[in-house]
């Protein structure tokens, strides 16, 4: 793999799990409004769904090149 | 220099300023570290939520109802000391309490008598006299506290989860 190719997918890895990451922050402030509302059902919901993120995440970060 | 150090760096005593950056690895591995924690921070909020008790508060005499004119309002603390709490007479037979906790960030609501609804001073949040919110970012009603009449006596009986 070319060092131009590797670095194209370290910065398309890192620009995805930005975005997951910042989903994943909306989330959090989800699941606080179900914490404040008194509904635990949304907070788990929010964080579940925040969990599935955070998996994508690390999966991407697998991806990676080992030499960027 | 310490005995850790590589040969090459003994043989070729030099540095630049781009081996103090960080890589994309490394900062995707801080970005994965993050997401990891925000997913377990939100795990906490959950479980908090779903664990915490509230107390609702047990049926408590507020005021004499010749104390509270109409289209006045009372202010008294429910459940406990640390709750502020209104109560609203817009009409002679109506009677309405609501913790005074403001749904957006928590600031305290005061009763506009001559509006005939609450504001909340800090980011111009209004609701009617129901509790419902009718202008203004919060989105959520007044939390209800609910009101009777018992004997010329104006009585808490109890607050929804949602008043504390």
């Amino acid at each position: 793999m070319s060092s131009r190719r590797r670095t194209q997918i370290s910065t398309a890895v890192v620009v995805f799990v930005v975005l997951l990451l910042s989903l994943q922050l909306f989330l959090l402030a989800v699941a606080a409004e179900g914490f404040l509302a008194g509904e635990p059902a949304l907070a788990w919901s929010a964080t579940i769904i925040s969990a599935v993120l955070a998996l994508i995440a690390v999966l991407f970060y697998r991806f990676l090149p080992k030499r960027d | 220099m310490s005995p850790e150090t590589p040969i090459w760096r003994r043989d070729f005593p030099y540095s630049t300023e781009g081996e103090e950056g960080v890589t994309r690895r490394e900062f995707a591995r801080f970005l994965v570290a993050a997401s990891v924690a925000v997913t377990g921070t939100g795990g906490v909020v959950s479980l908090w939520a779903s664990l915490r008790t509230i107390n609702t508060g047990e049926p408590r005499r507020i005021v004499g109802l010749d104390q509270v004119d109409v289209g006045a309002s009372y202010l008294f603390r429910y459940p406990t000391d640390d709750d502020p709490a209104i109560l609203v007479r817009p009409e002679a037979e109506t009677l309405f309490g609501f913790s005074q906790k403001c749904t957006h960030l928590g600031c305290v609501v005061f009763w506009a008598p001559g509006e005939q609804h609450f504001e909340c001073p800090c980011h111009e949040g209004f609701f009617d006299s129901s509790g419902q919110p009718i202008a203004g970012p919060p989105e959520r009603p007044l939390g209800r506290i609910e009101m009777e009449v018992r004997d010329g006596d104006v009585w808490a009986l109890g607050a929804g989860q949602e008043a504390v």
